[in-house]
């Protein structure tokens, strides 16, 4: 194990330098809406807000990498080297982790965003999306015990989605869903209305999907217990006549992936994921989650799983 | 030998936790975690209860050991909220790094 304050004192510096937990420009993250012409800049209701979580994941897994392969040998304590980073250019730090990054996880991640706004727009939802008013919410530092620092850059987000007149904002994913739902009228006095894309799909046909070999649903904590919307993604399969399965602990009850120890413990991480794997691959039946940390940590351990919007998309 | 803070309980309402004398002490949540670790987090709860702090920081890594995934507060029978319990113990130790 780490130890937490290295990491904290990293993820803090980092959010600091550049807005986001890596340190890098959030313009090298954030590249989906680039290949998804039609969907960015156009008038709208509801601001589309990704969080820059789906975005982030090639990054973290290629960090990730590195801390699990140097956890608990004597290399760990020179992480509380790591925030003097900052007195790197965030381009140059960008510049060495993009090449850490595999071209094809950043395809893979940035098409489910891609596959989310082509529902929304078949669903005909208003919505516009602005890449320099997507924020990361800073929901890791609230994690992590960072209050000082989540409260700081929470306060930043609120006021500047506030100063561009935003009032409505569909989430992609549960942590940032969480953030700007429960903790941003909390911590920053600012509300916002905020609604995961799911809930506002809407299948036209019905029965599209008969046929088909059930999926086996993975519920993410914080959309089956902290946010309790398990049934909205079921009632969409169902809609769509896509059958599932449940598996052992889903919905309220649902059994963690291992993913939010990854940044302390990578080793922790893999003897959670193991034993959550054990319950989904009794099922013998495909996954399919709606979290982006959970997505990565089952492909991980080598799991048929795909996310929701993937799906639906293919199945629309 | 250690030394107790009665008052440990009131001081953590600072960092967002007002629940902690909720708890008696059942062991639900310890046993529902998926960390299944030396009845974490029951044990850290008892020590706040008592105001053992000088026990939750020298055991304060095990806190970053929690996935906040929420189970605990989900099973809890006495609404003591165990989740939000240890993330207001992170944030506590976080400021007492930062004030050393």
């Amino acid at each position: 194990m780490y130890n937490p304050r290295d990491i904290i004192n990293l993820i803090g510096a980092n959010v600091r330098k550049s807005r986001n937990p890596f340190g890098i420009p959030s313009s090298q993250i954030n590249t989906w809406w680039r290949e998804a012409p039609g969907f960015t800049r156009r008038p709208g209701d509801a601001l589309l807000l990704t969080g820059l979580m789906y975005q982030a994941i090639p990054y973290i897994e290629a960090t990730t990498r590195y801390l699990e392969r140097l956890e608990d040998s004597r290399w760990a304590d020179y992480l509380r080297f790591a925030p003097l980073s900052r007195y790197i250019p965030s381009f140059v730090v960008g510049r060495g982790l993009a090449c850490l990054t595999s071209r094809a996880e950043k395809k893979q991640f940035n098409r489910i965003l891609v596959s989310m706004c082509r529902l929304l727009t078949q669903s005909a939802a208003d919505f516009f999306y602005h890449p320099e008013m997507d924020f990361y919410s800073g929901i890791l530092l609230y994690d992590l015990g960072d209050q000082e620092g989540f409260v700081e850059h929470a306060k930043f987000v609120a006021r500047n989605l506030k100063l561009h007149g935003v009032q409505k904002i569909i989430t992609v994913d549960p942590h940032t869903t969480y953030a700007l739902k429960e903790l941003y009228p909390k911590y920053t006095g600012v509300s916002f209305d905020v609604q995961p894309y799911f809930a506002l799909l809407r299948p036209h046909q019905v029965s599209r999907g008969n046929g088909r070999p059930p999926v086996a649903i993975h519920d993410p904590c914080f959309y089956g217990r902290y946010l309790k919307v398990s049934e909205m993604p079921r009632q969409l399969l169902t809609d769509l006549g896509l059958p599932y399965t449940e598996v052992r602990n889903c919905g309220e009850f649902t059994s963690c992936c291992g993913g939010p120890a990854e940044s302390v413990s990578p080793a922790l991480n893999r003897e959670i994921l193991d034993r959550r794997v054990a319950e989904l691959k009794a099922s013998g039946a495909p996954v399919v989650t709606f979290c982006p940390i959970c997505l990565a940590n089952l492909l991980k351990a080598g799991l048929p799983v795909e996310d929701l919007a993937s799906l639906l998309d293919r199945n629309w | 030998m250690a030394l107790v803070n009665p008052d440990f309980a009131e001081e953590l309402k600072a960092f967002g936790v007002d629940t902690a004398l909720e708890c008696f002490n059942c062991g639900t949540c310890a046993a529902i975690c998926p960390l299944i670790f030396e009845h974490f987090p029951r044990k850290m709860i008892r020590y706040v209860q008592v105001g053992a702090t000088e026990k939750i920081l020298q055991q304060a890594q095990e806190l970053w050991r929690c996935l906040h995934c929420g189970l605990c507060t989900q099973t809890c029978p006495r609404q003591a909220d165990p989740a939000e319990l240890i993330l207001g113990l992170r944030r506590y130790v976080v400021d007492r790094w930062r004030r050393a």
